[in-house]
């Protein structure tokens, strides 16, 4: 087994907060202690470590030391205790076009970039066509960057740092980048680049981009390490922890009571037309949820409970599916409860719930993860549920 | 999977980081190997200056020109001094005070002035500040050629003595460097520096011997002089052209103390607080 590229050993970062700006002048009249100030561990105790070839995840809400973590592994900035240890070079993808000169040219700026990164000028000689072929600028290269539009302007920067042949790249917040055709170019080179035996970095927001690229993804919550481990278990434990975030100041009506442990619900998603998972719906998106349940003892006829909620907790829609009796489940058994919707959403944020309920003793036994997600829907159309009103408005009478 | 020279660079070969900072050792030899990197920043520095304007490097060529003119214009013919040679001991002070001026108001709000690039990508932070020092050695080759016609139209005459001009710009470069080194580092947390530094040259330029001659000064003014390390730096200049002041092996050699213990502190806080530097800006 090859040493890993990243090694994180008990890492962690304190930032000093400065509650007041340190200016000697005011302090010296107020004859006072002269800032205050508060210490803030951004991230601590992160252990961790990537091997050559795999590309790792890091997701987190705002503020969860996501940004302190990469700072890190960049080498930007050092540790406040533990160790991080990076082998071979870094390409920080942090913010793509560090460093261009808006009055250089194209050309320029790649030398001049590529120098930061760590390229000699030969080395960019070498693959100089290569770059400009990335970034699909044809004849701009000789123009300054001023005149860019900002897609160019990023494409090229992108194209410079994954072509420096990184041993670790590090991505923020993906390929918000240019057109579906430079976004699958990108996915092809970090494929490529990580086949070279290559470690891929990817903090983000976007949980489908961190699903389709990421072996292993890390959670961080409030700075603290919550899980490494496969990348369908953070996401969904990132959803979780979004709910519990949430429903802090609600009443946390822990619905599985009574008879518990008897059903569980495995896995639990919004879905889309091809069965992959989504956390938001586009117009026209008819909403299907899956669920898939396993039941740890005997059960007769059990009900599957759906709702949904809208963010200020009102409920949008319930049903149980009381109509269906699929019969005895024994232990060991598993199902698969599919939901799908016919109406639409307004635009807004929604939570899905599902539950499993004992149909004699009326008692919900398990419940799945709370599932936040985005609907889309028809401009103008406000509210909870697009009823699909069709207007007809009758023209106002012609006159001479 | 890079080749050998990419293995050189300090952004290419990996690090290993705990909150004791790395021995002295590594820092100088990273800030060794980003060299070429210091020379690809300063070049752009220096030719993005001038580019789109009509006249494009005249103007670096003009501008000491137009100074060097003046000098002569002011103390050959409205003055009339004493010794015809005046405007050439002027302008071989000023430039190495040029060089100082601008290198130190550049370099010494280097890191903060940097930012996207300090905050992202890993280099020695002591890259910044010897940018300006790079970038203004180009301009000072332009105003050196200047110095030297200036010499002969003067008729001075010019030994093998003139070859003195490089340490000459040698050693304002050091001396520029470590200053810029200290003050770019304690910017980061005391931003007053940035004043403080402009405020001091302002005073600075009249206690180095730039229009003046240090025999002109009261006795007890001679004191500040002979401590003033930019004293040495133009005294050189001084020795290569028109001759130096009696007592300036001295002044050379407190320059080189100046040069040594600056480095000294500028190693010490670069060491010190390389990595923590992005914490602040």
């Amino acid at each position: 087994m090859t040493a890993p590229l990243i090694e994180l050993a008990d890492a962690g970062k304190q930032y000093t907060k400065f509650e007041d700006a340190p200016m000697l002048v005011t302090a010296a009249l107020r004859f006072r202690a002269r800032t205050t100030r508060s210490t803030l561990w951004a991230v601590r105790h992160v252990n961790f470590a990537v091997a050559p070839g795999e590309c790792v995840g890091v997701i987190g809400r705002n503020g969860s030391g996501k940004s302190t973590l990469l700072q890190m592994l960049a080498g930007v900035t050092a540790p406040t205790e533990g160790r991080v240890t990076v082998r071979g070079k870094v390409a920080p993808l942090i913010s793509v076009g560090v460093g261009f000169h808006p009055e250089l040219t194209g050309r320029e700026n790649v030398y001049v970039n590529a120098a930061i990164l760590g390229l000699s000028r030969r080395e960019v000689d070498e693959r100089f066509d290569e770059i400009v072929d990335f970034a699909d600028i044809g004849p701009f290269i000789d123009t300054p960057v001023k005149f860019y539009s900002s897609g160019m302007f990023v494409r090229l920067g992108f194209a410079v740092a994954i072509n420096v042949d990184p041993s670790v790249l590090l991505i923020d917040e993906i390929l918000a980048v240019g057109d579906m055709a430079f976004q699958m170019k990108c996915f092809d080179k970090m494929t490529e680049i990580r086949n070279s035996g290559a470690t891929v970095v990817v903090v983000s927001h976007n949980l489908n981009a961190i699903r389709r690229m990421c072996d292993r993804t890390m959670v961080l919550h409030f700075g603290e390490q919550r899980f490494t481990g496969s990348t369908s278990d953070a996401v969904s434990l990132f959803h979780q922890m979004m709910g519990e975030t949430r429903d802090l100041d609600e009443d946390d009506d822990d619905e599985a009571g009574f008879g518990r442990g008897v059903a569980k619900v495995e896995s639990w998603a919004l879905v889309d037309a091809q069965g992959v998972e989504h956390a938001y719906a586009e117009p026209g998106d008819e909403l299907t949820f899956v669920a898939e349940v396993s039941f740890a003892a005997a059960m007769k006829d059990p009900v599957f409970a759906f709702s949904i909620t809208s963010e200020r907790g009102a409920v949008v829609y319930g049903e149980g599916s009381y109509d269906h009796r699929p019969g005895t489940f024994e232990a060991g058994d598993r199902t698969s409860v599919r939901i799908h919707l016919t109406q639409e959403l307004a635009t807004g944020s929604y939570k899905a719930q599902i539950g499993v309920v004992d149909r004699e003793l009326d008692e919900t036994v398990a419940a799945g993860t709370p599932i936040h997600f985005y609907a889309h829907g028809r401009n103008m159309v406000r509210g909870l549920i697009d009823l699909g009103g069709a207007f007809a408005v009758t023209d106002a009478p012609k006159r001479p | 999977m890079s080749s050998s020279a990419a293995r050189l660079l300090p952004s290419a070969q990996g690090f290993d980081l705990t909150a004791t900072p790395p021995p002295t050792r590594l820092l100088v030899r990273d800030v060794w190997r980003s060299r070429s990197l210091i020379l690809v920043l300063a070049r752009k520095d220096f030719f993005v200056r001038y580019r789109r304007t009509s006249f494009g490097l005249l103007w670096a060529v003009f501008l000491p020109l137009l100074q060097a003119t003046i000098l002569t214009i002011v103390f050959g013919k409205i003055l009339k001094s004493r010794a015809p040679d005046y405007g050439v001991y002027v302008f071989s002070g000023m430039v190495p005070w040029s060089f100082f001026a601008s290198t130190l108001g550049q370099g010494s709000t280097a890191i903060v002035d940097n930012t996207t690039l300090s905050n992202r990508i890993y280099f020695p932070r002591a890259v910044l500040p010897l940018i300006p020092v790079v970038s203004n050695l180009f301009s000072v080759v332009i105003t050196l050629g200047i110095l030297v016609v200036m010499c002969v139209g003067f008729g001075v005459s010019l030994g093998p003595r003139v070859v003195f001009l490089l340490a000459g710009v040698v050693l304002v470069a050091l001396l520029s460097a470590a200053f810029a080194l200290v003050f770019s580092a304690l910017h980061v947390y005391f931003r007053d520096i940035r004043f403080m530094v402009s405020a001091a040259l302002t005073v600075w330029l009249y206690v180095t011997p730039v229009i003046f001659r240090v025999q002109q000064l009261p006795h007890f003014m001679r004191g500040i002089i002979r401590a003033n390390p930019m004293t040495g730096v133009v005294e050189l200049f001084r020795f290569a052209t028109v001759g130096a002041s009696p007592g300036w092996i001295t002044s050379l050699v407190i320059t080189a103390a100046w040069i040594v213990i600056l480095s000294l502190i500028a190693l010490r806080l670069h060491r010190r607080f390389d990595r923590l530097f992005a914490d602040r800006i």
